[in-house]
């Protein structure tokens, strides 16, 4: 019995474990104790967009072709193919551009800063931040949140344009457009919040050696993937169940 | 353009190791059964939950709430069994048992061979006369792709149950979904479902294997390399999966048509 019970009890230890750093680091970026970091802020947001937006712009186009070739069946089917732009609308901007960006902010983002910290940590560059009165957790998870929110909001945005761009180019029909913009905004920033943290928290806890940092990069994604999918279903339960808001027909 | 240079370098050896690897699984003998099954335990092992958790958030949320939207407007709800076709097994599901067992089983198979590479286990096992590629990568590569063909249509499952509670939300009877889902579903969208799957399973296993192997530059090399391989079969399998798609409806129309 105890075996059987000792894989939940870890599982929810570490979920204890993330929500008390991802407290602190909120706390952190709440109490604008990371601004004494503004600078390496703005580092990390360049890096951000250097190295991460291009591949995340990339994976979002793919998709919106996707979405394209099969709302172009699905509505054509239903005897309306006039309102395969609506189906993209729906598919582009509501579902798959949040979860394509929380795919791509898991492997690239998320596995990154963890194999970056996860390094540091091993090397005793943390400790050694410490030693030399650096918060590290200001210094290394704070700032990061904060970059990937004065970035992330623009790459996604960009991100929307380049999946109705490829819809477009799949369905070649007009795009018809939903205004839901606001709320979804909100569903890709609570994953890219969701994943920086847990990235953070799998860097700044590893341990065992070169091998240990592999195995957290790998642990984090495990992670991440469930929580982009459990974040998404939630948001589209919150801000569309029930009601598809979209202008036609009446 | 050195970066372009080493970009298509690294896409040429991953082409390399993959025909090695068909070779060597095909030439006896054949040495690598045990490894086999162990890989494949270790993939049903890590897998079954997060896929469980992803399909049926992604086919309530994604597909079935806004497909039931969507359809409520044209006042044909008693579509959604038809959508799910479309969506569940021709796109969804092998889609998220692709970035499941990328994301998960993938980066685990990075991380362990990239370890191994790092303490120089690999080279000990080229002295000793063991080739890697015959021993370790032979066997993932086929652990996966059957991993991951038969985790579709586990996939499936989920998600049609996903399909199924967002059609109870919306207060429908469940006798129209199945007709619909029934009168749709064709034998092509399953097996075409399953061989994506199972091509996902080897492009995974293939770009793992390679960055595992590749791997260097000691504790931040293997982080590294994990982070760069889910990177890349990602994008790998959504390019592959565009194809894919095309090319099945384009080569057999007899699917598009919704009953």
């Amino acid at each position: 019995m105890n075996e059987l019970l000792a894989m939940p009890r870890q599982w929810l230890e570490t979920a204890g474990e993330i929500g008390l750093f991802a407290r602190d680091v909120l706390a952190e970026v709440w109490g604008l104790r990371v601004m004494r970091f503004f600078g390496e802020s703005l580092r990390q947001a360049g890096i951000l967009i250097v190295g991460s937006a291009a591949i995340i712009w990339t994976l979002m186009f793919i998709l919106g072709l996707q979405c394209g070739i099969e709302g172009a069946y699905f509505t054509a089917a239903q005897g309306a193919p006039s309102a395969a732009g609506l189906f993209t609308a729906l598919c582009d901007l509501r579902e798959v551009t949040p979860l394509a960006f929380g795919y791509m902010m898991a492997a690239k983002v998320g596995t990154g800063i963890v194999a970056e910290i996860g390094a540091m940590r091993i090397s005793d560059e943390i400790d050694a931040l410490e030693v030399m009165g650096i918060s590290s957790m200001t210094f290394l998870c704070a700032t990061r949140l904060l970059a990937s929110w004065i970035v992330l909001p623009f790459v996604y945005a960009a991100g929307i344009g380049a999946a109705f761009t490829a819809s477009f180019v799949a369905v070649v029909r007009q795009v018809g457009y939903v205004s839901s913009g606001g709320y979804l905004l909100v569903k890709a920033m609570v994953m890219a919040t969701v994943v920086v943290l847990v990235a953070c928290y799998y860097g700044y806890t590893a341990s065992g050696g070169p091998v240990g940092v592999g195995r957290a990069t790998a642990k984090s994604m495990v992670l991440n993937l469930v929580l982009v999918h459990v974040v998404g279903m939630l948001g589209t339960a919150v801000f569309w169940g029930g009601n598809a808001r979209a202008p036609i027909g009446g | 353009m050195p970066r372009l240079r080493s970009v298509l370098e690294e896409a040429g050896e991953m082409v390399l190791l993959t025909g090695r690897t068909v070779v060597a699984a095909l030439s006896p003998p054949y040495p690598y059964g045990g490894e086999f099954v162990s890989q494949f335990l270790f993939v049903l092992r890590l897998c079954w939950f997060p896929l469980l958790v992803s399909t049926v958030c992604f086919c309530y949320g994604s597909v079935g709430l806004q497909a039931a939207d969507f359809l409520t407007i044209f006042g044909a709800l008693d579509r959604l069994g038809g959508i799910f076709v479309l969506g569940a097994i021709r796109e969804i599901g092998p889609t998220v048992t692709a970035i499941v067992i990328a994301g998960v089983a993938g980066t685990a198979i990075t991380a362990d061979l990239g370890a191994r590479k790092v303490r120089e286990e690999l080279d000990a096992l080229q002295v000793l006369g063991v080739d890697p590629v015959k021993n370790l990568v032979v066997p993932r590569f086929l652990a996966l792709m059957v991993a991951t063909g038969l985790f579709d249509v586990y996939a499936l499952l989920f998600g049609i149950f996903g399909g199924l509670v967002a059609s109870i939300q919306f207060g429908q009877p469940l006798g129209p979904f199945w007709a619909n889902l029934f009168a749709n579903a064709t034998t092509t969208d399953l097996w075409g479902s399953i061989l994506k799957c199972t091509l996902y399973g080897a492009i995974t296993a293939i770009v793992c294997c390679y960055k595992g192997m590749s791997a260097s530059g000691g504790p931040a090399g293997v982080g590294r390399a994990v982070n760069q391989a889910v990177v890349i079969a990602f994008t790998a399998i959504f390019s592959f999966d565009y194809v894919f798609t095309q090319t099945l409806l384009a080569t057999h129309p007899q699917i598009l048509v919704i009953k």
